[in-house]
């Protein structure tokens, strides 16, 4: 198991060498000169030649690359080439509110989709079942920030509420945060449901066809019994595969949501530091959005082999 | 006495938005305290439905239209008319079952121990420590003998065997008084087969359990069984003593799958069959023996009218017209001889 664990953290690093590789030299093929777009039109020539050297932009590329890499490798993200403050604590920061995001919809998510999916699986073609269906199809299909704007502008018209400006940490403030975080997380969390719902009926009719059930039910077990304890824990493994993967894309920052709901979270920095060809801020983004999607990933890896023993990694 | 199960005029209809047909018909079997009982039948012949039926596990599509099943402990009940509640204080305690597939009977996430106990949380009121001891006696009851490992096991870190043998534990350990095994040895190796069984019929009379047997091979019920019926088709066509359908089978399909045996010693170039399949459920004949379309001996009465169960002997039923010509061939021979 442990080796296990230490193998999959070594997979570690191929993976963020060629994230790295990619981004670092997708952003060098954008045409447009760097510290043009930074400074402005109005820059100096003699200020655009002091960013470039204090960026390194005037060296050769595979020499930037790897005098950044060195930096990474020792915890130094680099500066912001905008505002000049160290890349990785602000990217912390922001990842602190996306976390909190993903996390309160995603458990947004489990309590609607994984009762409502067992039902229909339990009651298959009822009336509940095609309700349910119907529910799940619409979650999967309205657009995101069409449900966002939807709900802010009737929050807003009918019952003239709008959720308080300026994010709070949970820690300074958790009622207003819960408030400013409550809607985009119900915004997302509905979205998700769509797909987690589905996943469950189907995970949940499938167990209940097998023998074992019946074997269970001939014990004399009461159906909630066989619901639960059996069916669901048996059916989780696909249910598992599809949270984490959503969990994982809702850590890379939501950029819409974000936007909507002026949350300053990793997806937002993401986008000004595109629009503002902050180059170090990007490349230490992505790359701590892929390292977290590969925690994620072997996260959930080793909850399978909890929730099924007969996963076992050596 | 009245006998533990009663199944009296069973029926059992297929229902579904556009179609509904009778799949098992006019079922009644009865089955004393301590018996074994053998139900015997091509894969299709309503065998498996007619066990299910007992503890009402029937699947969804599947109805009893009439009929009874009378259980007999201390006090009668009607299996077909109990409410879920009453239903599920019979399953696992009073009549437990065992099916075909160990491989798949068990759920793959649990411990033997959580799933061999469970059965003994839903009905009695011991302690742990109680129930942890009781699944170690059953265990070893059932020949396994590293009884504390395989408590902690998982179903797929043991054999085939194991697993029936875990099965069998946790169908006997609230001691009911019926055991209903479903092909309880189809899936295993040959000579775990004979363990297994040698393995029920020693619990049975040591825990006075009776048993229904359920198989498609005749082996098996020469091996265990004190009664069988045949079925075919979802009919009863024979009915009698082990040793009256091994000897003197009357019914024409009895006949046929007793040559399909093949004894040991006697070497044939051919194996004998019989010719055509089981009907399915939707192709029965609506009049006349489900069985005239196969039948070597089918007369033009077999295709329009449906032979009664004849006492061809004491204590023993058959479902065929070629009993009353017999009779009716005997009664001409007796009355020539006596003019």
């Amino acid at each position: 198991m442990y080796a296990y664990i230490i193998r999959r953290l070594l997979m570690l690093i191929p993976v963020l060498f060629g994230v790295s590789v990619v981004i670092f030299f997708t952003l060098r093929i954008i045409p447009g000169d760097v510290a043009q777009t930074i400074l402005g039109t109005d820059a100096t020539e003699d200020a655009l030649a002091q960013l470039r050297k204090d960026f390194g932009l005037d060296q050769p590329v595979m020499k930037q690359y790897f005098s950044w890499m060195g930096g990474v490798l020792v915890g130094d993200f680099g500066e912001s080439m905008r505002t000049g403050r160290d890349v990785l604590p602000d990217i912390l920061n922001r990842f602190k509110i996306t976390f909190e995001l993903a996390i309160l919809s995603a458990i947004i998510s489990w309590i609607i989709a994984i009762p409502l999916g067992v039902i229909a699986g339990i009651k298959r073609n009822s009336k509940t079942d095609f309700t349910v269906r119907i529910i799940s199809l619409l979650g999967v299909s309205i657009p995101n920030f069409a449900l966002a704007t939807v709900l802010i502008l009737v929050l807003a018209l009918t019952f003239s509420y709008s959720p308080p400006v300026g994010y709070v940490g949970f820690f300074e403030d958790p009622i207003k945060n819960l408030q400013i975080l409550i809607l985009p997380a119900i915004v997302l969390g509905t979205a998700m449901a769509g797909a987690v719902m589905r996943m469950t009926r189907s995970s949940i009719l499938e167990i209940l066809r097998q023998d074992f059930v019946r074997t269970i039910r001939a014990k004399g077990a009461k159906e909630r019994l066989v619901i639960f304890n059996h069916a669901l824990r048996n059916a989780m493994i696909p249910i598992l595969t599809i949270i984490g993967m959503q969990i994982g894309v809702l850590l890379g920052g939501t950029v819409i949501i974000e936007q909507i709901f002026s949350l300053p979270g990793l997806g937002q920095l993401v986008l000004t530091s595109i629009n503002q060809r902050d180059f170090t801020v990007i490349q230490g983004a992505v790359l701590f959005i892929a390292f977290v999607f590969v925690m994620i990933n072997l996260l959930v890896d080793l909850l399978y082999s909890y929730l099924d023993p007969r996963i076992t990694y050596k | 006495m009245k006998p533990l199960l009663d199944i009296n005029r069973l029926n059992i209809d297929y229902q579904s938005n556009k179609k509904e047909f009778n799949i098992i018909k006019d079922i009644n079997i009865q089955i004393d305290e301590k018996m074994k009982y053998g139900i015997v039948g091509e894969s299709g012949s309503g065998k498996s439905l007619t066990s299910l039926a007992i503890l009402n596990l029937l699947p969804d599509a599947l109805k009893v239209d009439q009929g009874h099943i009378k259980l007999n402990t201390d006090s009668t009940k009607d299996l077909i008319t109990l409410s879920k509640k009453e239903m599920r204080k019979i399953r696992g305690n009073d009549i437990a079952m065992i099916f075909q597939e160990p491989m798949t009977a068990l759920d793959p996430v649990y411990t033997i121990e959580y799933q061999l106990l469970e059965v003994l949380k839903i009905h009695k009121n011991y302690s742990k420590k109680e129930m942890h001891q009781k699944g170690l006696d059953m265990l070893n009851k059932v020949g396994i003998s590293r009884s504390e490992q395989i408590m902690k096991a998982y179903p797929h870190e043991l054999s085939g065997g194991m697993r029936q043998r875990v099965m069998i534990a946790m169908a006997l350990i609230c001691e009911p008084k019926l055991l209903i095994a479903d092909e309880p040895t189809t899936a295993l190796d040959v000579t775990i087969q004979a363990q297994i069984l040698d393995l029920m019929n020693d619990l049975s009379e040591s825990h006075h359990t009776a048993i229904l047997m359920i198989t498609h091979d005749l082996g098996v019920i020469l091996e265990t069984c004190e009664r069988v019926a045949v079925m075919y088709a979802g009919q009863i066509v024979e009915e009698s003593t082990v040793e009256n359908i091994f000897e003197e089978a009357a019914h024409p399909y009895t006949k046929g799958l007793l040559s399909s045996i093949q004894s040991l010693g006697e070497r044939s170039n051919e194996l004998y069959s019989i010719p055509g399949n089981v009907p399915t459920p939707d192709n029965y004949q609506e009049l006349g023996c489900r069985f005239a379309t196969r039948c070597p001996f089918a007369m033009d009465k077999c295709y329009e009218q449906e032979p009664p169960m004849f006492e061809v002997q004491d204590d023993h039923a058959s479902k065929c017209w070629l009993h009353v010509e017999e009779a009716q061939d005997d009664e001409r021979r007796t009355s020539r001889a006596g003019s």
